[in-house]
């Protein structure tokens, strides 16, 4: 068994600890896991990775290209970027909601849009959901990281289940914001189930 | 008892070294190695373990020679450029050995991803005649941690324990024993004249240090079947591959469909190289691929190996330039390197293959560029900012231009456009010295040219900016010096400093006061403000290097990191007239504006006001104060 979950975002939305939550969740159903994380300088506001590496065999903890399974873009831009390392049947989950740079003078005209569309002709199965506006209507923006783990848990894109899933979360997140979390994490789990009847 | 649980290779370390019976560790916060000395003195009390962040890395590695002196088990952490700073102390270490124990915890960052440099600290073991253990994965840096302290009590000298970014700040899944409250008698210090290095001393300890490299040579030759991080795996052909640290896994993944084939050699135990397991390696081998990041430290040591006992193999790696000497490694990278070899030796292998992706990387289409910036409300943009300002008055008053000298911190990145206030950098202290030095040329003095102002952040002033500040007023070096007091240590992740009041174990400390150790140094215009009110920062600025001496202002604001949102502006859309200042003018990762006009705040936005300072329409308001 092997299954590599690349997580791409800007610094601060919260990309180290979705992959920490994942890499925790998959020590609990018994497999062997290697995360490779941004931390330092290049986070800050800058584009970030967190690959997640779970399986029988200790690797090293860097997905090669075109072997993700699962891609989980915090923002589309990033999801983007780093589509190279999705294999052929590999899944994206992308937050609909764009982080901007500033000051873009030289930079490159930004149409969100566009880029979900590229995502959706790559990718069969792309679920693009605003997350933040979802995790906002839950009570805050910054969860939109667990909305969208909870996404992908609930199209059974993950090697365990919600529950597996959320049973980590409980443990992970301090108690002044679980509830918070746990409304997030069930209005995104719905969400998805809605999308899928559609 | 065992336990298997989630720890980063920084988290492993601490807990490796805990278990290993670890007394008295110091250090100084550097990415990627800071989590080390966190994980331990988070732990500190509950194992009776002293712990303590350092004002630099050679005080931190004195202080530990220091407690390793009386028997203690030691350990010393920083990054690799903490090392240069260290160097002074561990090179003359290195011909006198400890007592106890000394581990030093270097973090190496090919990529870069966050450093000044790409140096390999391999090369420093060779260098310092210290030896160096590599770990490729969380687990082995755990059980490396481990042995490092037990190979420094038994050969008397300190070891370094080498990780790279992968190894550092990966999580993986680790196996823990549990930590006893150990015996912790030293015996303490002893007066004898080996702790004492005179010319006499160096030149005895010498040839017992070169002896000591053979010995440990074949001590880690033999370490190759007493654990598992060393291994030779045999195929049945006349290919081999060697490798070092996490460059290890990746070798291991890009040859997994040819493992019966292909030869493995893994080596963890790097320096001094194991010249007897190598030999061994080599007598079935005719081709050799070397692979590993940074220098070219293992393949310098088999041509070595090879020349010296007339061997006939080839060697394919970073000289023949069939690897990449610079920059991080993956599985790509090195299945490219492999097949360049492979294609070098004229053998009928077959060349290793690449996943298919989705897209391949060059027809992802443009994408918005995300230079690292500063954090939204940073204190750090006012005072650049406001530099700027008084910079180009003065400019237009006197004619006179400013050079600014950056430093190491989160404040280098004040060269992010469109601030672009950083003409300088070089190293921790840099800044100031640099001014003085740009001071001193002649046309400065001719009075034709510029004022110097050096940017230092208050972590870093007490790391290696007092020393620099006595030597530039010593010096009548006219130079302004502004001190950006986040009170914390903000790159690396908040860490405490001697400005803070509080140590690494959360006890209460007498503060430092930056402002009275500019005064007591000589500077004779020292100011103290805050860092919210534009206009106020731009005077002050003004009058500091309008100041003629040295002068230094210390602005005082609280990391972002460390403080809630105070509120958030919104744009008037009435008020506005699209001039775009606030983003032309301020770079603040809260403010975009699409090219139709009226700009837009983000929810990042922590309330500074700065934005609404500058705004010339009084377009941007304040929305609400949040709870």
């Amino acid at each position: 068994m092997k299954f590599d979950i690349l997580i791409a975002g800007v610094g601060g939305q919260g990309v180290v600890l979705a992959s920490r939550l994942l890499a925790t969740a998959a020590i609990d159903a018994g497999y062997h896991v290697a995360t490779a994380e941004t931390i330092g300088m290049a986070q800050r506001e800058g584009s970030v990775t967190s690959h997640v590496r779970i399986g029988d065999e200790v690797c090293g903890s860097l997905i090669p290209a075109g072997n993700a399974d699962l891609i989980i873009g915090l923002e589309p831009a990033e999801a983007a970027r780093n589509i190279h390392f999705l294999s052929k049947d590999g899944s994206i989950v992308v937050n609909e909601h764009a982080v901007i740079p500033s000051a873009s003078a030289n930079n490159t005209e930004y149409i969100p849009e566009q880029v979900i569309e590229f995502l959706k002709e790559n990718c069969q199965e792309t679920i693009n959901v605003d997350f933040t506006q979802l995790a906002k209507e839950a009570g805050t923006y910054r969860a939109a990281n667990v909305a969208m783990l909870a996404a992908a848990a609930g199209a059974d894109l993950l090697p365990f289940d919600p529950d597996e899933l959320w049973s980590v979360l409980e443990k992970m997140v301090p108690e002044k914001y679980r509830e918070l979390n746990r409304k997030a994490f069930d209005m995104s789990l719905e969400k998805v189930s809605d999308i899928r009847r559609a | 008892m065992t336990a298997k649980r989630i720890l980063m290779g920084n988290e492993a370390i601490a807990f490796g070294a805990m278990k290993a019976g670890l007394q008295v560790a110091s250090g100084y916060p550097g990415t990627p190695s800071t989590e080390v000395m966190e994980t331990i003195a988070s732990h500190a009390s509950k194992y009776g373990i002293y712990a303590e962040w350092a004002t630099n890395e050679k005080v931190a590695l004195e202080t530990a020679v220091g407690a390793a002196y009386s028997g203690a088990n030691t350990l010393v952490t920083m990054k690799q450029v903490g090392l240069n700073v260290a160097s002074d102390p561990l090179m003359s270490l290195s011909y006198i050995g400890v007592k106890g124990s000394l581990v030093i915890l270097v973090s190496d960052d090919p990529g870069p991803h966050s450093s000044q440099t790409e140096q390999d600290t391999r090369a420093f073991g060779h260098f310092s005649n210290i030896p160096v253990l590599d770990p490729s994965t969380p687990q082995e840096a755990y059980d490396m941690a481990k042995l490092a302290f037990k190979l420094s009590h038994e050969m008397e000298i300190p070891v370094i324990l080498r990780t790279t970014t992968r190894v550092s700040h990966g999580c993986a899944d680790v196996v823990t024993e549990d930590i006893e409250q150990a015996d912790r008698d030293i015996e303490g210090y002893v007066k004898e004249p080996r702790w004492t290095i005179f010319p006499k001393l160096t030149a005895q300890r010498h040839p017992w240090l070169e002896d000591l490299q053979v010995r440990l040579s074949d001590r880690f030759s033999d370490l190759f079947s007493e654990n598992t991080f060393n291994s030779i795996t045999k195929g049945n052909s006349r290919i081999g591959i060697a490798s070092s640290g996490v460059s290890s896994l990746y070798a291991k993944e890009a040859i997994k469909d040819h493992s019966e084939t292909l030869s493995h050699f893994k080596v963890a135990t790097i320096y001094p190289f194991p010249e007897k397991a190598a030999l061994e390696f080599l007598s079935d081998i005719t081709d050799l691929i070397v692979i590993e990041e940074l220098d070219p430290y293992l393949e310098e040591q088999f041509l070595q190996l090879i020349g010296k006992h007339h061997l006939n193999v080839n060697v394919y790696g970073k000289k023949k330039g069939h690897f990449p000497v610079s920059g991080e490694y993956d599985v790509d990278a090195v299945i490219d390197g492999v097949n360049s070899s492979l294609q070098a030796m004229n053998t009928d292998f077959p060349l290793l293959n690449h996943s298919t992706p989705v897209v391949a990387r060059e027809n992802i289409p443009p994408l918005p560029v995300r230079p690292p910036t500063f954090c939204a409300g940073c204190m750090h943009r006012t005072v650049f900012y406001a530099f700027k300002k008084a910079a180009a008055k003065l400019k237009k008053e006197n004619g006179k231009g400013t050079v600014f000298s950056g430093d190491i911190g989160c404040y280098t990145l004040g060269n992010a456009q469109p601030l672009n206030m950083v003409d300088t950098c070089l190293c921790m202290g840099a800044g100031i010295s640099m001014a003085a030095g740009l001071s001193h040329t002649q046309q400065y003095q001719d009075g034709n040219y510029a004022k110097q102002v050096a940017f230092i952040g208050d972590s870093t002033f007490f790391h290696s900016g007092i020393a620099a500040m006595i030597s530039a007023v010593y010096n009548n070096a006219d130079i302004t010096l502004a001190v950006l007091d986040n009170r914390t240590t903000a790159m690396t992740g908040h860490q405490p400093h001697p400005g803070i009041g509080l140590t690494a174990m959360g006890k209460p400390t007498k503060a430092i006061d930056i402002a009275e150790v500019l005064r007591s140094c000589g500077v004779e215009l020292v100011e103290t403000i805050g860092a919210d009110d534009l206009g106020e920062c731009i005077n002050m600025a003004k009058k500091a290097i309008e100041y003629e001496g040295p002068s230094a202002v210390v602005f005082k604001g609280k990391c972002v990191g460390i403080t809630k949102a105070t509120g958030q502006y919104v744009i008037d859309e009435d008020k506005c007239t699209g001039c775009n200042f606030c983003v032309s003018q301020l770079g603040c990762p809260a403010i975009f504006s699409m090219s139709s006009g009226i700009p837009q705040i983000q929810d990042n936005c922590t309330g500074c006001s700065l934005c609404a300072q500058v705004c010339p329409s009084d377009a941007i308001v304040l929305r609400e104060v949040l709870q």
